[in-house]
């Protein structure tokens, strides 16, 4: 008896493993896929272009496309604009959200037609992959698509639910790998 | 071709610590005098191999060769070239390596200042550690390699080092940190080695001294570097969150003070030897614990990594062979043991006891508050939070008794003592805590019962431990050890002293300014000076500049917003005037509309003493680990140990 009080500790410790165990496979915070299988977010926001016209989320239906949350101030997405104007060329549907840094806006403020200017010089000269662009002015659907930071991108499909999802650069690796197979279930259809 | 050499190493080094994991081990056992000889050239192998690794790795980052994924996911061109070094272990992957790294750092110096020691039982150290290795080495290999290559397509440049990271404070908290943790597996691997070979007796424990102090040292300072780089870098003051990540590196800390006391009866008196070795098994496998909780993403933490079941799972794995053999060896060969010391109910032993039975009893709350949330959450009950106030307040009652004992157990003899004996130390003892506790309650006026006690209890510390060091310095020349256990001990109630007093007299206000406006806070009056725009290698930031007056004396303080390009992330850096009775501290907040911003400004005294008693606490350690007790274990011949 006296010897079995020994093995307590390794009793208490296995018992414990058990809910490690549990654990590791319910973790209700993992990110990675808490983004796909869920709609696009409903939003009503202006063209970064010409403020005058709204943009819903119906515009997005109908035919699988690209949502590509972008900024003139993120360095990466200069660096991804090229791929994205082949893939535009190879007929995938490229939607952008345009979103102003929160910081910038905190430190200089935001001039529009400023923005408009960047954009247009920058799509000029790098390649212009999107169908339009939807300006977040307040990075309202920003939030409720969980954005972390630009770029990053988003596959919905024609009945608009997001079925990949990729934070960081999109390149021929990560799109083949990614994206390609998807967007080829589809418009195989 | 410099990070596939690096990966190569890696590789070389898991088949060097399977080898070491099996040959000496084996050898120790059927007695194999050529196996057991193999032992120390592995060590050398993998220490080499491992720091050929580490060595490529940090010049993957030096060079910015973003082709490494690792590389391109923790670093950027415009990072400075300290923080590009510091970035090898800024993620999981990286960390992992030095991990290792670490642990062949141990093991080889294991393995150099134990000549004098027996060679079979070295052997079987060795081979314990090689063990370990061989599980970590395995973790980076396959789940968390940081040579992988983004081969054709790589980014044209980095995604920047974490922020939070790119500080002096996180360039040494992690080596330091992971050398407590690992540093722990030195006593580990002793513990299972006398296990292994039935030799428990207080030569296991000379020998495992100096190892755990040392250890014990390094986590100490890491967890004093991590809170005080939270204290000035997360912007509101505070220094210890009972965040779980946080919890994960107090327990191994806990279970670690507890060993350094009970190895001192073990060795000294031959007594509780069973107990020992399970705490030296514990404060280790509480560091791999540690590591699991951490990097399996199984706690939500502001420490998160990567999350990734199947990193927890490995690691869980892991777990199950090294802490569950551990155990299952420790409940097999334990019941040979025996102390067969006698002792009586009121002397050193006794008390030493009561010293570990608190800690273990500190270790237990951690622990099942930790894990509580993750059990309550798993058996259907919903999601709770075990936070800051059920810590704080089971940790304001734990102090009470636990800081009586400390203050009296130095000066009880061994075997038996009488309580009569003491008198005399009590009367100079009451007078100096009377006068230090009035002097403190006079400055504060602190008037709550609790925060008063825990300045009492500390100034009562301090005077016993002092009352201490002058009647033993009249009997003997004192050895450097006794400085250090009475250095410790000033650091503990030093930070008893700081939490007591920052917690009840610090003073805060969230307040709008204009440049030009100003606020006044406990006799000192901060002014808004104004706020400049300044750029940084890799970022942009607000700095505003404050001038802090109290009658004639003026500080000026300077608080940063920064604004970091790459991963768009805008941190603080609070403008502090450190001083050893007062820190003011102020933190930009939101700039709001017509050049006004929300500061934050702090007044908060003592709280420097915190940090002060962590280093109070590693310079001791330092001391005892000096003293010439352990450098003659080291230089006796075999015989006489």
């Amino acid at each position: 008896m006296k010897h079995l009080k020994l093995f307590i500790p390794v009793a208490a410790f296995l018992a414990a493993s058990v809910f490690f165990y549990m654990g590791l496979f319910s973790d209700p915070t993992d990110v990675k896929n808490a983004n796909l299988q869920r709609p696009m977010p409903e939003f009503s926001l202006p063209d970064l272009m010409q403020p005058e016209k709204t943009y819903h989320r119906e515009d997005l239906l109908g035919e699988v496309t690209l949502i590509n949350v972008w900024g003139t101030w993120c360095v990466t997405c200069r660096v991804e604009l090229p791929y994205m104007t082949k893939l535009r060329q190879q007929g995938i549907k490229i939607v952008g959200v345009y979103y102003d840094n929160a910081a910038e806006a905190e430190f200089s403020g935001i001039n529009l037609q400023q923005t408009q200017a960047d954009v247009k010089q920058m799509l000029a000269n790098l390649g212009n992959p999107f169908v339009f662009n939807i300006y977040d002015k307040d990075r309202d659907l920003s939030l409720d698509l969980g954005v972390t930071g630009a770029p990053e991108s988003f596959l919905i499909d024609p009945e608009g639910q997001i079925i990949a999802h990729r934070r960081g650069a999109i390149d021929e690796r990560v799109w083949q790998r990614d994206f390609a197979p998807l967007v080829a279930q589809y418009q195989g259809k | 071709m410099i990070p596939e050499i690096g990966h190569f190493t890696l590789l070389i080094s898991l088949v060097f610590a399977t080898l070491l994991g099996t040959v000496p081990l084996i050898g120790a056992q059927k007695n194999i005098a050529a196996f057991i000889h193999l032992a120390k050239p592995l060590v050398w192998g993998i220490f080499a191999l491992l720091s050929i690794s580490l060595f490529c790795l940090a010049w993957a980052f030096y060079f910015n060769d973003f082709s490494v994924y690792y590389v391109a996911m923790n670093s950027n061109s415009a990072l400075p070239w300290y923080y590009r070094l510091s970035a090898v272990w800024g993620a999981h992957e990286g960390s992992l390596l030095l991990w290792v790294w670490i642990l062949a750092l141990w093991t080889l110096a294991v393995a150099i200042f134990s000549r004098r020691m027996d060679e079979v039982d070295v052997a079987r150290v060795l081979s314990v550690m090689g063990i370990i290795a061989i599980g970590f080495l395995a973790f980076v290999i396959f789940t968390s390699n940081p040579f992988e290559r983004t081969f054709p397509s790589f980014p044209v440049d980095g995604r920047d080092l974490n922020p939070l990271l790119q500080d002096i404070g996180l360039i040494i908290h992690p080596p330091m940190l992971y050398m407590g943790y690992v540093g722990f597996s030195v006593a580990f691997a002793f513990a299972i080695a006398a296990l292994l070979a039935g030799k428990l007796d207080s030569t296991w424990a000379r020998w495992s001294r100096p190892w755990t102090l040392a250890a014990w040292g390094f986590l100490t300072a890491g967890i004093t570097l991590g809170s005080w780089w939270a204290y000035y870098e997360l912007g509101w003051g505070g220094w210890w969150f009972w965040d779980p990540v946080e919890n994960a590196s107090f327990m191994p800390w806990l279970a670690g003070t507890a060993l350094i006391h009970s190895l001192a009866v073990t060795e000294k008196r031959n007594a509780f030897k069973s107990w020992t070795v399970l705490l030296a098994i514990s404060a280790f496998s509480l560091s791999l614990l540690g590591t699991f909780l951490v990097r399996s993403g199984i706690l939500v933490s502001v420490h998160a990594f990567a999350s990734d079941p199947t990193r927890g799972l490995f690691i869980l794995i892991y777990l199950l062979i090294v802490i569950g053999g551990a155990l299952t060896l420790y409940a097999v060969r334990a019941s040979n043991v025996v102390s067969s010391h006698r002792y009586k109910l009121f002397s050193r032993e006794v008390l030493l006891f009561v010293n570990n039975i608190f800690l273990v009893a500190a270790l237990l709350v951690v622990l099942l508050g930790t894990l509580l949330p993750l059990v309550h959450k798993e058996i259907g009950l919903g999601s709770i939070s075990i936070g800051a106030p059920f810590f704080d307040r089971i940790a304001s009652y734990w102090v009470i008794p636990f800081a009586i004992v400390l203050s009296i157990a130095p000066l009880v003899r061994w075997k038996q003592d009488k309580l009569s004996r003491l008198k005399g130390s009590l009367a100079p003892a009451i007078l100096i805590t009377a006068l230090i506790s009035l002097t403190v309650y006079l400055t504060f006026n602190i008037n709550s019962f609790i925060h008063l006690l825990g300045v009492c209890l500390a100034a009562w510390i301090f005077a016993m431990t002092a009352y201490e060091l002058v009647i033993s310095r009249q009997k003997t020349k004192l050895p450097l050890s006794h400085w250090g256990m009475t250095m410790a001990h000033w650091g503990f109630a030093a930070l008893v002293i700081g939490v007591a007093v920052t917690q009840f007299a610090s003073k805060e206000e969230d307040v709008r300014l204009m440049p030009g406006e100003s606020v006044s806070l406990n006799e000192y009056n901060f002014k808004f000076i104004d706020v400049k725009q300044v750029t940084g290698p890799n970022y942009t930031a607000y700095k505003g500049s404050f001038l802090v007056t109290r009658g004639n004396s003026e500080y000026q303080l300077h608080a940063e917003k920064r604004y970091y390009k790459v991963q768009s992330n805008v941190m603080t850096e609070a403008g502090i005037d450190a001083g050893l009775w007062r820190d003011l501290y102020v933190s930009l907040g939101e700039n709001l509309e017509n050049g006004a911003w929300a500061v934050k400004v702090h007044v908060k005294p003592f709280v420097r003493w915190l940090w002060l008693g962590g280093i109070l606490m590693v310079m001791g350690s330092a001391l005892c680990i000096a003293d010439k007790r352990y450098r003659r274990v080291l230089s006796a011949s075999k015989g006489q140990i």
